[in-house]
Protein backbone atom coordinates (compact mmCIF):
# COMPACT_ATOMS: atom_id res chain seq x y z
CA UNK A 1 0.00 0.00 0.00
CA UNK A 2 2.66 2.71 1.15
CA UNK A 3 4.40 1.36 -2.35
CA UNK A 4 1.88 2.36 -4.40
CA UNK A 5 1.65 5.72 -2.60
CA UNK A 6 4.89 6.46 -3.32
CA UNK A 7 4.40 5.71 -6.82
CA UNK A 8 1.59 8.34 -7.22
CA UNK A 9 3.29 11.04 -5.00
CA UNK A 10 6.27 10.26 -7.56
CA UNK A 11 3.95 10.96 -10.91
CA UNK A 12 2.39 14.07 -9.26
CA UNK A 13 6.24 15.54 -8.14
CA UNK A 14 7.19 14.88 -12.16
CA UNK A 15 4.03 16.42 -13.33
CA UNK A 16 4.60 19.67 -11.38
CA UNK A 17 8.16 19.85 -11.90
CA UNK A 18 7.60 19.38 -16.07
CA UNK A 19 4.71 21.84 -16.00
CA UNK A 20 6.87 24.49 -14.52
CA UNK A 21 8.98 25.01 -16.91
CA UNK A 22 6.75 23.52 -19.78
CA UNK A 23 4.49 26.79 -18.67
CA UNK A 24 6.71 29.68 -18.41
CA UNK A 25 8.70 28.44 -21.61
CA UNK A 26 5.79 26.96 -23.91
CA UNK A 27 2.51 27.99 -22.84
CA UNK A 28 3.30 32.15 -21.57
CA UNK A 29 4.53 32.93 -25.12
CA UNK A 30 1.43 31.36 -27.34
CA UNK A 31 -1.37 32.19 -24.81
CA UNK A 32 -0.53 35.68 -23.57
CA UNK A 33 -1.66 37.71 -26.43
CA UNK A 34 -3.42 41.18 -27.01
CA UNK A 35 -6.75 40.87 -26.62
CA UNK A 36 -8.52 41.25 -30.37
CA UNK A 37 -11.52 42.74 -29.51
CA UNK A 38 -9.83 45.71 -27.32
CA UNK A 39 -11.57 48.87 -26.76
CA UNK A 40 -9.90 51.56 -24.64
CA UNK A 41 -10.45 55.37 -24.76
CA UNK A 42 -7.67 57.75 -23.01
CA UNK A 43 -7.92 61.34 -22.32
CA UNK A 44 -5.40 63.75 -22.14
CA UNK A 45 -5.64 67.60 -21.33
CA UNK A 46 -3.22 70.33 -21.78
CA UNK A 47 -3.98 73.49 -19.49
CA UNK A 48 -3.25 76.63 -21.35
CA UNK A 49 -2.18 76.01 -24.29
CA UNK A 50 -1.58 78.33 -27.24
CA UNK A 51 -3.40 77.55 -30.27
CA UNK A 52 -3.63 78.93 -33.55
CA UNK A 53 -6.99 80.30 -34.93
CA UNK A 54 -7.53 79.39 -38.69
CA UNK A 55 -9.57 82.69 -39.20
CA UNK A 56 -7.18 84.96 -38.09
CA UNK A 57 -4.07 82.98 -38.20
CA UNK A 58 -3.45 83.95 -35.46
CA UNK A 59 -1.95 82.14 -32.18
CA UNK A 60 -4.75 82.26 -29.03
CA UNK A 61 -4.21 80.90 -25.69
CA UNK A 62 -7.33 78.78 -24.63
CA UNK A 63 -7.74 77.50 -21.09
CA UNK A 64 -8.10 73.52 -21.78
CA UNK A 65 -7.30 71.88 -24.94
CA UNK A 66 -8.57 68.20 -24.42
CA UNK A 67 -7.31 64.87 -26.42
CA UNK A 68 -9.34 61.91 -26.56
CA UNK A 69 -7.84 59.21 -28.10
CA UNK A 70 -10.15 55.99 -28.57
CA UNK A 71 -8.89 52.71 -29.69
CA UNK A 72 -10.82 49.75 -30.91
CA UNK A 73 -9.70 45.96 -31.98
CA UNK A 74 -11.32 45.34 -35.40
CA UNK A 75 -11.64 41.26 -34.76
CA UNK A 76 -12.96 40.75 -38.37
CA UNK A 77 -10.18 42.43 -39.63
CA UNK A 78 -7.81 40.84 -37.60
CA UNK A 79 -9.12 37.35 -38.59
CA UNK A 80 -8.81 38.60 -42.55
CA UNK A 81 -5.41 39.19 -42.11
CA UNK A 82 -4.61 36.59 -39.73
CA UNK A 83 -5.43 34.18 -42.39
CA UNK A 84 -3.31 35.65 -45.15
CA UNK A 85 -0.39 36.05 -42.82
CA UNK A 86 -0.70 32.91 -41.08
CA UNK A 87 -0.27 34.95 -38.23
CA UNK A 88 -2.55 35.87 -35.05
CA UNK A 89 -2.47 39.25 -35.81
CA UNK A 90 -4.69 42.16 -33.82
CA UNK A 91 -6.19 45.49 -35.54
CA UNK A 92 -6.26 48.47 -33.77
CA UNK A 93 -8.42 51.43 -35.71
CA UNK A 94 -7.74 54.32 -33.10
CA UNK A 95 -8.66 57.98 -33.65
CA UNK A 96 -7.02 60.76 -31.81
CA UNK A 97 -9.58 63.78 -31.77
CA UNK A 98 -8.33 67.32 -30.19
CA UNK A 99 -11.11 69.84 -29.34
CA UNK A 100 -10.72 73.75 -27.87
CA UNK A 101 -12.47 74.57 -24.64
CA UNK A 102 -15.61 74.50 -26.26
CA UNK A 103 -15.73 71.45 -27.44
CA UNK A 104 -15.20 72.39 -31.50
CA UNK A 105 -12.29 70.19 -33.33
CA UNK A 106 -8.98 71.50 -33.58
CA UNK A 107 -7.77 68.26 -35.17
CA UNK A 108 -8.69 64.37 -35.70
CA UNK A 109 -6.01 62.16 -37.11
CA UNK A 110 -7.36 58.82 -37.87
CA UNK A 111 -5.43 55.65 -37.78
CA UNK A 112 -4.96 51.78 -38.58
CA UNK A 113 -2.23 50.01 -36.74
CA UNK A 114 -1.82 46.30 -37.42
CA UNK A 115 0.64 44.09 -35.41
CA UNK A 116 1.13 40.82 -33.82
CA UNK A 117 -0.85 39.74 -30.78
CA UNK A 118 1.76 38.32 -29.30
CA UNK A 119 5.42 40.10 -30.03
CA UNK A 120 3.52 43.47 -30.97
CA UNK A 121 5.79 42.98 -33.92
CA UNK A 122 4.20 45.34 -36.88
CA UNK A 123 2.42 43.12 -39.90
CA UNK A 124 2.29 45.09 -43.04
CA UNK A 125 -1.08 44.08 -44.46
CA UNK A 126 -4.55 44.82 -44.00
CA UNK A 127 -4.49 48.48 -44.61
CA UNK A 128 -2.28 49.68 -41.54
CA UNK A 129 -2.11 53.97 -42.37
CA UNK A 130 -2.28 57.35 -40.74
CA UNK A 131 -4.82 60.14 -41.94
CA UNK A 132 -6.18 58.12 -44.71
CA UNK A 133 -2.64 57.92 -46.05
CA UNK A 134 -1.00 54.09 -45.91
CA UNK A 135 1.77 53.86 -44.05
CA UNK A 136 4.93 51.13 -43.35
CA UNK A 137 5.89 50.70 -39.42
CA UNK A 138 8.79 49.60 -37.67
CA UNK A 139 8.71 49.15 -34.15
CA UNK A 140 5.61 49.52 -31.68
CA UNK A 141 3.09 52.36 -31.04
CA UNK A 142 0.72 52.65 -27.83
CA UNK A 143 2.24 49.50 -26.21
CA UNK A 144 5.63 47.79 -25.25
CA UNK A 145 5.66 43.86 -25.39
CA UNK A 146 5.02 41.64 -22.47
CA UNK A 147 8.16 41.58 -20.30
CA UNK A 148 9.28 44.91 -20.91
CA UNK A 149 13.20 44.93 -21.47
CA UNK A 150 15.28 47.62 -20.11
CA UNK A 151 16.39 48.63 -23.44
CA UNK A 152 15.47 51.66 -25.97
CA UNK A 153 13.08 50.62 -28.32
CA UNK A 154 11.94 52.04 -31.89
CA UNK A 155 8.53 53.93 -32.12
CA UNK A 156 6.40 54.98 -34.24
CA UNK A 157 5.50 58.59 -34.57
CA UNK A 158 2.03 59.59 -35.55
CA UNK A 159 2.92 63.14 -37.01
CA UNK A 160 6.24 62.17 -38.76
CA UNK A 161 4.96 58.82 -39.94
CA UNK A 162 8.48 57.30 -39.24
CA UNK A 163 9.96 55.50 -36.52
CA UNK A 164 12.65 56.45 -33.99
CA UNK A 165 14.26 55.16 -30.33
CA UNK A 166 12.23 55.73 -27.38
CA UNK A 167 15.12 55.68 -24.89
CA UNK A 168 14.60 53.77 -21.62
CA UNK A 169 15.87 55.94 -18.37
CA UNK A 170 15.80 54.27 -15.55
CA UNK A 171 12.80 52.58 -12.84
CA UNK A 172 10.44 54.92 -11.20
CA UNK A 173 7.54 53.76 -9.05
CA UNK A 174 4.44 55.00 -10.01
CA UNK A 175 0.78 55.23 -8.20
CA UNK A 176 2.90 52.05 -6.06
CA UNK A 177 3.67 50.36 -8.91
CA UNK A 178 7.38 49.61 -10.24
CA UNK A 179 7.29 51.02 -13.79
CA UNK A 180 10.20 51.42 -16.86
CA UNK A 181 9.95 55.23 -17.76
CA UNK A 182 10.87 56.21 -21.56
CA UNK A 183 11.40 58.87 -23.49
CA UNK A 184 11.55 59.96 -27.23
CA UNK A 185 12.42 63.30 -28.24
CA UNK A 186 11.53 64.03 -32.25
CA UNK A 187 13.44 67.36 -33.30
CA UNK A 188 11.42 70.17 -35.85
CA UNK A 189 10.35 68.14 -38.76
CA UNK A 190 8.11 69.22 -41.62
CA UNK A 191 4.92 67.02 -41.17
CA UNK A 192 2.03 66.40 -43.20
CA UNK A 193 -1.31 68.36 -42.20
CA UNK A 194 -4.46 66.77 -40.90
CA UNK A 195 -6.87 66.17 -43.75
CA UNK A 196 -9.66 68.17 -41.54
CA UNK A 197 -9.04 70.63 -40.24
CA UNK A 198 -11.77 73.29 -37.86
CA UNK A 199 -13.70 76.20 -39.96
CA UNK A 200 -13.95 73.30 -42.83
CA UNK A 201 -10.15 74.64 -44.02
CA UNK A 202 -8.55 72.16 -46.47
CA UNK A 203 -4.70 71.38 -46.53
CA UNK A 204 -4.83 72.75 -49.74
CA UNK A 205 -5.69 75.97 -48.64
CA UNK A 206 -3.38 75.89 -46.32
CA UNK A 207 -0.40 74.99 -48.78
CA UNK A 208 -2.00 78.21 -50.76
CA UNK A 209 -1.67 80.74 -48.41
CA UNK A 210 2.28 79.28 -48.50
CA UNK A 211 2.30 77.64 -45.08
CA UNK A 212 3.91 74.38 -43.78
CA UNK A 213 3.55 72.91 -40.72
CA UNK A 214 6.29 72.06 -38.58
CA UNK A 215 6.39 69.80 -35.03
CA UNK A 216 8.58 69.39 -32.58
CA UNK A 217 7.86 67.40 -29.23
CA UNK A 218 9.12 64.97 -26.26
CA UNK A 219 7.02 62.29 -25.40
CA UNK A 220 7.51 60.37 -21.96
CA UNK A 221 5.93 57.37 -21.11
CA UNK A 222 6.06 55.18 -17.72
CA UNK A 223 5.34 51.42 -18.89
CA UNK A 224 4.41 48.41 -16.83
CA UNK A 225 7.50 45.53 -17.29
CA UNK A 226 5.25 43.02 -16.85
CA UNK A 227 2.19 43.41 -19.84
CA UNK A 228 3.93 46.42 -21.62
CA UNK A 229 1.05 48.67 -20.86
CA UNK A 230 1.62 52.31 -20.80
CA UNK A 231 0.11 53.49 -17.28
CA UNK A 232 0.67 56.95 -18.36
CA UNK A 233 1.83 58.86 -20.65
CA UNK A 234 2.87 62.96 -21.27
CA UNK A 235 4.02 64.83 -24.25
CA UNK A 236 5.67 68.38 -24.20
CA UNK A 237 4.25 69.48 -27.94
CA UNK A 238 4.98 72.63 -29.74
CA UNK A 239 3.67 73.15 -33.98
CA UNK A 240 4.74 76.26 -35.86
CA UNK A 241 3.23 77.00 -39.66
CA UNK A 242 6.19 78.26 -41.79
CA UNK A 243 6.27 80.47 -44.69
CA UNK A 244 7.31 78.16 -47.62
CA UNK A 245 10.28 79.13 -49.05
CA UNK A 246 10.79 82.20 -46.58
CA UNK A 247 12.94 80.60 -43.45
CA UNK A 248 12.95 84.65 -42.33
CA UNK A 249 9.56 84.95 -42.08
CA UNK A 250 8.25 84.60 -38.57
CA UNK A 251 6.59 81.52 -37.80
CA UNK A 252 3.21 81.22 -36.50
CA UNK A 253 2.59 78.83 -33.33
CA UNK A 254 -0.11 76.47 -33.96
CA UNK A 255 -0.03 74.76 -31.04
CA UNK A 256 2.34 74.50 -27.81
CA UNK A 257 1.47 72.80 -24.61
CA UNK A 258 2.10 69.53 -22.15
CA UNK A 259 -0.25 67.42 -22.34
CA UNK A 260 -1.48 65.07 -20.19
CA UNK A 261 -3.07 61.71 -18.88
CA UNK A 262 -6.60 63.41 -17.10
CA UNK A 263 -6.35 62.25 -13.28
CA UNK A 264 -9.45 59.54 -13.39
CA UNK A 265 -7.66 57.67 -16.42
CA UNK A 266 -4.75 57.75 -14.93
CA UNK A 267 -6.14 55.99 -11.92
CA UNK A 268 -8.68 53.71 -13.96
CA UNK A 269 -5.54 52.87 -16.14
CA UNK A 270 -3.57 52.08 -13.13
CA UNK A 271 -5.89 49.47 -11.80
CA UNK A 272 -6.74 47.77 -15.10
CA UNK A 273 -2.66 47.45 -15.53
CA UNK A 274 -2.34 46.54 -11.60
CA UNK A 275 -5.08 43.13 -12.14
CA UNK A 276 -3.88 42.64 -15.74
CA UNK A 277 -0.27 41.99 -14.53
CA UNK A 278 -1.53 39.45 -12.10
CA UNK A 279 -2.27 37.18 -14.88
CA UNK A 280 0.75 37.58 -16.12
CA UNK A 281 2.80 36.94 -12.97
CA UNK A 282 0.46 33.45 -12.98
CA UNK A 283 2.08 32.20 -16.11
CA UNK A 284 5.56 33.75 -15.69
CA UNK A 285 6.37 33.42 -11.70
CA UNK A 286 4.03 32.16 -9.58
CA UNK A 287 2.72 28.65 -11.34
CA UNK A 288 6.44 28.04 -12.63
CA UNK A 289 8.05 28.94 -8.80
CA UNK A 290 5.06 27.45 -7.52
CA UNK A 291 4.50 23.94 -9.00
CA UNK A 292 8.29 23.65 -8.50
CA UNK A 293 8.23 23.82 -5.25
CA UNK A 294 5.51 21.53 -5.00
CA UNK A 295 7.49 19.05 -7.02
CA UNK A 296 10.59 18.85 -4.94
CA UNK A 297 8.02 18.44 -1.92
CA UNK A 298 5.84 15.58 -3.59
CA UNK A 299 9.32 14.17 -4.52
CA UNK A 300 10.61 14.03 -1.16
CA UNK A 301 7.45 12.92 0.62
CA UNK A 302 7.31 9.80 -2.35
CA UNK A 303 11.48 9.33 -1.38
CA UNK A 304 10.42 8.81 2.26
CA UNK A 305 7.55 6.51 2.36
CA UNK A 306 9.66 4.26 -0.43
CA UNK A 307 12.34 4.38 2.63
CA UNK A 308 9.83 4.13 5.03
CA UNK A 309 8.45 0.77 3.20
CA UNK A 310 12.52 -0.30 2.39
CA UNK A 311 12.79 -0.39 6.34
CA UNK A 312 10.28 -2.17 7.45
CA UNK A 313 10.98 -4.80 4.74
CA UNK A 314 14.21 -4.74 5.70
CA UNK A 315 13.44 -5.34 10.14
CA UNK A 316 10.79 -8.21 9.10
CA UNK A 317 13.88 -9.91 7.96
CA UNK A 318 16.23 -9.23 10.43
CA UNK A 319 13.59 -10.73 12.97
CA UNK A 320 13.80 -13.94 12.01
CA UNK A 321 17.32 -13.52 10.97
CA UNK A 322 16.70 -13.74 7.45
CA UNK A 323 15.66 -17.23 6.91
CA UNK A 324 13.49 -18.31 4.75
CA UNK A 325 10.11 -19.88 5.76
CA UNK A 326 10.34 -23.16 7.38
CA UNK A 327 8.30 -26.07 4.53
CA UNK A 328 6.54 -28.04 6.34
CA UNK A 329 6.01 -31.45 5.02
CA UNK A 330 2.47 -32.59 3.81
CA UNK A 331 0.62 -34.63 6.55
CA UNK A 332 2.77 -34.09 9.80
CA UNK A 333 0.37 -31.64 10.54
CA UNK B 1 10.39 -0.16 -13.39
CA UNK B 2 7.63 0.98 -11.45
CA UNK B 3 9.16 4.04 -10.70
CA UNK B 4 9.96 5.02 -14.48
CA UNK B 5 6.54 3.72 -15.03
CA UNK B 6 5.01 6.70 -12.66
CA UNK B 7 7.42 9.40 -13.94
CA UNK B 8 6.50 8.92 -17.86
CA UNK B 9 3.06 9.10 -16.80
CA UNK B 10 3.35 12.35 -14.90
CA UNK B 11 5.59 13.52 -17.84
CA UNK B 12 3.02 12.32 -20.36
CA UNK B 13 -0.40 14.21 -18.45
CA UNK B 14 1.92 17.83 -17.87
CA UNK B 15 2.70 17.76 -21.82
CA UNK B 16 -0.81 16.45 -22.52
CA UNK B 17 -2.35 19.71 -20.03
CA UNK B 18 -0.20 22.19 -21.99
CA UNK B 19 -0.57 21.08 -25.01
CA UNK B 20 -4.48 21.08 -24.78
CA UNK B 21 -4.44 24.80 -23.22
CA UNK B 22 -2.49 25.98 -25.81
CA UNK B 23 -4.39 24.44 -28.35
CA UNK B 24 -7.37 26.02 -26.94
CA UNK B 25 -6.24 29.30 -26.45
CA UNK B 26 -7.58 32.32 -25.05
CA UNK B 27 -10.91 33.26 -26.90
CA UNK B 28 -10.61 36.29 -29.76
CA UNK B 29 -13.64 38.03 -28.19
CA UNK B 30 -15.62 40.85 -30.94
CA UNK B 31 -15.51 43.92 -31.76
CA UNK B 32 -16.77 46.60 -30.02
CA UNK B 33 -20.20 48.37 -30.96
CA UNK B 34 -18.46 51.26 -29.44
CA UNK B 35 -17.98 54.12 -31.60
CA UNK B 36 -14.63 56.22 -31.79
CA UNK B 37 -15.00 59.29 -29.44
CA UNK B 38 -15.19 62.76 -30.24
CA UNK B 39 -15.74 64.27 -27.04
CA UNK B 40 -14.79 63.42 -23.70
CA UNK B 41 -16.58 61.07 -21.69
CA UNK B 42 -17.29 62.45 -18.17
CA UNK B 43 -15.77 59.42 -16.55
CA UNK B 44 -13.14 56.34 -17.44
Amino acid sequence: MRRRASLVLLAFAVFCAALSPLLRWYAFPRLAKVPAGQYRTVVMEAENATLIDYGTLKPRTVPRLTVVQTLKGNVEKAREVGAETGRDVVVWDTLSYAAGPDGAMVSMIPERYVFDAHSQEPVHAGGEHVDGTPVRRDGIEFKWPFLVEKRDYRYFDLMTRTSAPIHYKGTRVFHGLDVYYFEQTIPWTKVPLPRKLPLGISPDTVRRLGLERWYTTRRMFWIDPVTGAPVNGEEIHSEEMRWTGDPGKEPIPAFSGHVKMRPDYVDSTVALVASQRQLVLLLTSYLPWGLLALGGVLLALSLALEARDRRAVAADRAHDGGKPERVTPEGVA
Amino acid sequence: MRALAAAAIGLAAALALVLAVTAVGPPRGETSPEPLLTSAPARP
